[in-house]
């Protein structure tokens, strides 16, 4: 274990190369209200087949997003250029796209079959091919035989997945989907998780996903746009996103991780109240920062004395305040002194070796004690 | 009168037994229905089989008589023709009318909504009959109308808006249009602005997605407001009589001459119960359309 800590490295982030072209293409995307910004000058390129997601709080300016590059709200500036066509001022049907809404608006007076022919009939198909290709598309999403049902008789996820075979259907040049899985309940939502994603694969569709949801963001999509208060933060893979938040805002948002303030005393070294902590990369001397480490990255031993210091790991003394049972993992709230940490442990069967009260001592490797200048 | 819309509930719900509690708030309503209407129209039955005996005199009887003089006389016939024909075409011009007026309210935000809904429903605080004075100050011959139109010299004779179908139907479409405004902002519930946005996205034109979704999901307002509207301009008589000059001849009319001029109480009853049988016919219509859509 210790070995393990020790021989950490930083994570090589290499830019991957990706020899797909750009297909949709915001450029100093802007959207004002009066004088509130919404979204501030976005620029974000999504490659041919690609799945992005834009990730953020609520207000962040993700949905005003999708819905101006859906066409649905004007953008205040900017350009939206959809497979090299400018689509800034097209209206929303003249955009070629597939939208599925948070509550999937499914035409209640329409059959689920005539729900999924709506778009083929405004593009003048062929009855008999319309026929056709709602066959297909029903089977696409498992529902084949649904199709005479109301939307009202289906389950939450039935109407989901008709809301994404009616907008594939249309096989349009992207997919935009505005947080279609926040309204099923958790073990469906996994689900569909999967199957959104490996019908998004197989047709190679390009796709913006919006989603408030960082597990949903991390385990479906290619790379991840994280917003706050309408700016885009940070661009990245999962893994960048996850290993390497660019602010603590991200760090917080995506996973959970222990917050401790401090300043940095030298190159490497940073003061946490009486602590010292180690870290690769610091500020300038005096900066004040904020430590973040995943409390999953955390090793805990029962008894203090018992791991060695090194050059390479962090070493802390603390209290066990709280311990939680969660079924698959062990919390323990460890007070640390200047803050209380978070600690997390894959449960086993059999006793606990730690409990409340206990005093015990932390370890993690420099590699994951992320430093930030922002204090969220 | 209740508001059918794409309920979700399923039949169960609605079918449960009345609880006594809800049976005995019932009770001062019915006695009064019974009191101010049921009884009223029973004696009203009871009336178009009585016979007229001339200068308003009256025989109890049980006699077809009326019935028999009601369909044997083409005159009245075309009063009923004319009277659903009128008020159908009153209904429909009301409709388009007042449909975009309850829709901009529908989507108007929250802190509007009140104010334009109590706006659109003011004129319902001034009589009938005041209004329709009003419009035979606009429409008339030396109204505001012709007033304005001869002195720009769009027209060199008054055109004539009153005293003729024209006038009435003016006038009792915008007396109308309240109820019609109502009705339809009831029926709207279901009307979500995404759905017209999942029809624009998947390629419907505004007036596409206007006809193919928007107009269905409002159906049940439409069906609604033109039931209300159909009764209630089948039964005016005031406004058509006003406005009508003495030359629009329908039903409600007859029977107000019928019981107040000629002192007929069992024809005019026998024609009252003609209306009631349109209106009959008008709710089954209606519960045939809710039907459907449900």
């Amino acid at each position: 274990m210790m070995t393990s800590l020790i021989d950490r490295d930083m994570p090589t982030i290499a830019p991957a190369h990706d020899p797909r072209p750009d297909h949709l293409v915001l450029e100093g995307l802007e959207k004002r209200y009066d004088k509130v910004v919404a979204v501030a000058a976005l620029d974000l390129a999504v490659r041919q087949g690609e799945f992005i997601a834009l990730l953020g709080p609520s207000g962040c300016g993700k949905t005003t997003t999708l819905r101006m590059t859906a066409g649905l709200v004007p953008a205040s500036a900017g350009r939206i250029v959809i497979g090299g066509r400018d689509v800034t001022h097209l209206p929303p049907y003249r955009r070629d796209i597939g939208l599925v809404f948070q509550n999937y608006a499914l035409f209640p007076h329409m059959t689920v079959a005539e729900n999924v022919a709506f778009g083929l009939e405004m593009r003048k198909v062929p009855k008999a091919d319309i026929g056709k290709r709602v066959a297909e598309a029903l089977a696409l999403v498992r529902l084949a035989q649904y199709g005479e049902r109301r939307p009202r008789e289906l389950s939450g996820g039935q109407q989901q997945r008709v809301a994404l075979a009616r907008a594939l259907v249309i096989r349009p040049s992207i997919l935009l989907l505005d947080e279609p899985l926040s309204n099923l309940d958790a073990k469906l939502r996994e689900e569909m998780r999967t199957e959104i994603r490996e019908i998004q694969r197989r047709l190679g569709i390009t796709t913006l996903f919006v989603t408030h949801d960082q597990v949903e963001a991390l385990s479906m999509c290619d790379r991840i746009a994280v917003m706050q208060a309408g700016e885009l933060v940070q661009l990245g893979t999962p893994f960048e996103i996850y290993e390497r938040p660019r602010r603590a805002f991200i760090a917080d948002f995506v996973g959970r991780s222990n917050k401790l303030d401090g300043i940095v005393r030298e190159a490497g070294v940073i003061e946490v109240g009486p602590l010292t902590l180690r870290a690769t990369e610091t500020p300038a001397r005096g900066t004040e920062v904020r430590i973040s480490v995943r409390p999953h990255r955390i090793h805990i031993h029962p008894h203090p004395g018992s791991a060695r210091p090194h050059a390479r790991t962090n070493l802390l003394v603390g209290r066990v305040v709280r311990t939680t049972y969660v079924g698959d993992v062990f919390q323990y709230d460890v007070d640390v002194g200047p803050g209380v940490m978070q600690v997390e442990k894959p449960t086993a069967a059999g006793p606990q070796p730690i409990s409340r009260g206990d005093e015990v001592e932390l370890e993690w490797s420099v590699v994951d004690t992320l430093v930030f200048e922002d204090r969220p | 009168m209740t508001v059918a819309t794409f309920s979700d509930a399923p039949a169960a719900t609605r079918q449960r037994p009345v609880a006594p509690l809800a049976a005995a708030m019932l009770l001062p309503i019915a006695i009064v229905n019974a009191i101010g209407f049921l009884a009223p129209v029973a004696n009203l039955f009871r009336m178009s089989f009585n016979e007229a005996t001339g200068g308003g005199g009256l025989r109890e009887a049980v006699t077809f008589a009326n019935y028999l003089a009601f369909v044997m006389d083409p005159f009245y016939l075309e009063l009923v023709t004319r009277s659903i024909g009128m008020s159908l075409a009153i209904t429909l011009l009301t409709l388009v009318a007042s449909y975009p007026i309850a829709l901009f309210i529908h989507r108007a935000p929250a802190q509007w909504k009140s104010l334009l809904t109590i706006v659109t429903v003011s004129p319902l605080l001034v009589s009938a009959v005041v209004r329709t004075y009003g419009w035979m100050l606009i429409l008339g011959d030396r109204g505001l109308v012709n007033g304005l139109l001869t002195s720009a010299g769009v027209i060199h004779e008054p055109l004539r808006l009153v005293n003729n179908t024209t006038g009435v139907v003016i006038g009792l479409v915008e007396i109308l249009m309240p109820y019609m405004v109502l009705s339809l902002m009831a029926g709207f519930g279901r009307l979500d602005r995404t759905y017209e946005e999942a029809a624009q996205s998947l390629g419907a034109m505004p007036w596409t997605a206007f006809r193919r979704v928007v107009v269905p999901l409002t159906l049940p307002g439409i069906a609604l407001g033109c039931l209300l509207c159909f009764v209630l301009a089948v039964s005016s008589f005031i406004t058509p009589k006003l406005l009508g000059g003495g030359r629009v001849f329908l039903l409600a009319t007859e029977i107000y001459d019928q019981a107040i001029v000629i002192l007929n109480w069992p024809l005019a009853a026998t024609m009252s119960i003609v209306i009631l049988a349109i209106f009959g016919l008008a709710l089954v219509a209606y519960t045939r359309v809710v039907r459907l859509l449900d």
